[in-house]
């Protein structure tokens, strides 16, 4: 007999384990919706059942935990995430290393690294803000509460980035957050999130976040701009007659014999870029999913 | 010998596994509002009377996997009480898939009826 919707989530998850995160979070997520939306309608019909008969009808009608838990691995074996169709597999090695042109995730990755600048600047800013404001507030009864209003606002950037993450690198994540217990006074809302490991790692995650927002976007742009100075380089000495490099007033000009080198470096330099950029697209994206998702 | 009853479990179970998508696009589809979960299990209840064809928990997984594929879309509101609710809507690409998976259906249907009574 299963005495409350906690344990049924409990087990749910036991019953789920291997499966990715990403499932179990949504199962339970919706297997809460469920059963309590149930315990409520039918409390209405019979206010004096007991708690643990109705729920024991509820689960009757929505599955046991084993039931459950192989209805969404069955599914979760032809869900597809986001951006991530299957691209032709190009045979040969010139043909892959060009074909990243037509592959979504590198475009998905260079995106990431462009936007992972801003975000890292701002998660940043308000989990340093949020950390020392809590601590230093701490002291005054009003602290407690801001505290609490932190934790929950780094819960909900955690989703965000996890959206952020999926669309543009298609590692699957989340789709929903994770509840905690309902009726739980405040205080003891805050104490279970200072206790979550998954808080912290979030919050690690926020402030690493800047530094690797920062690499990307620089590696990214230094690199963008690379290649088109290499390519560029024929076209401004042919056209307006300036040199590469000028030194007080003496140019130096590449000369004529290089020009195709110039072009082919700059658009290998660029290709090999987008080749290294969904590598890195897809490691950060298992790092993000190792630090924001709870197991 | 298997036992009868894991039989008809087993043999349920492959039969819903297409069905499942059929009905909650119909019921979707014939749905003027969004819905969440529970209202549409308890609707399926109402449609199945007294025998009860699948677990109301296997709709959610099928739930996801039409979102995926595009078939659906959903969004989550806040409840009065409880924890926030997904709501379910069909997407016009939903409707168009619809219609083909009702003719299939009901050849299908025609099909099974006309092997079983053997004319």
């Amino acid at each position: 007999m299963i005495k409350s919707v906690e344990e049924y989530l409990d087990l749910l998850k036991a019953e789920l384990h291997g499966s990715d995160a990403a499932t179990i979070q949504d199962a339970l997520a919706d297997a809460e919706e469920h059963l309590r939306a149930a315990l409520a309608n039918i409390r209405e019909a019979q206010p004096d059942i007991p708690e643990e008969e109705a729920l024991n009808q509820v689960i009757e009608q929505y599955g046991s935990p084993s039931e459950t838990a192989s209805a969404y691995m069955e599914v979760e074996r032809r869900t597809v995430p986001q951006l991530t169709r299957e691209t032709p597999k190009n045979t040969s090695t010139l043909g892959s290393f060009f074909g990243v042109y037509t592959d979504a995730r590198a475009w998905g990755s260079l995106l990431y690294m462009l936007i992972a600048f801003v975000t890292g600047v701002f998660y940043f800013t308000w989990a340093i803000t949020g950390l020392s404001l809590s601590v230093s507030l701490s002291i005054f009864i009003f602290g407690l509460p801001f505290a609490l209003l932190f934790l929950l606002s780094v819960q909900g950037l955690a989703l965000l980035e996890g959206r952020i993450v999926e669309a543009l690198l298609g590692v699957r994540m989340p789709r929903r957050p994770l509840f905690t217990a309902k009726g739980l006074k405040w205080l003891e809302r805050l104490k279970l999130l200072v206790l979550d490991k998954h808080t912290w790692l979030s919050i690690l995650y926020m402030i690493i976040q800047f530094v690797f927002g920062t690499v990307y976007f620089v590696v990214f742009v230094t690199i963008l701009s690379f290649s088109i100075s290499f390519i560029a380089i024929p076209f401004v000495q042919e056209i307006w007659r300036e040199g590469v490099i000028m030194n007080n007033d003496i140019r130096y000009y590449m000369p004529t014999w290089s020009y195709p080198l110039l072009i082919l470096g700059g658009v290998l330099l660029w290709t090999a870029f987008m080749n290294i950029a969904r590598g890195l697209g897809q490691l950060h994206g298992r790092f993000a999913k190792s630090m924001l998702v709870t197991d | 010998m298997v036992d009868s009853s894991t039989l008809n479990k087993k043999f349920q179970k492959e039969l819903n596994a297409g069905i499942a998508s059929l009905v909650l696009l119909s019921v979707l589809n014939k749905s003027k509002r969004p819905m969440y979960g529970y209202q549409i299990a308890k609707l399926l209840d109402d449609y199945s009377g007294e025998s009860s064809f699948m677990k109301q928990g296997a709709l959610y997984p099928v739930l996801h996997s039409l979102e995926g594929s595009g078939l659906l879309e959903s969004k989550v509101e806040p409840s009065v009480s409880g924890p926030p609710r997904r709501y379910y809507e069909i997407t016009s690409e939903g409707r168009e898939t619809l219609g083909e998976w009702q003719s299939v259906w009901k050849q299908m249907k025609s099909f099974v009826d006309r092997a079983i009574k053997g004319a």
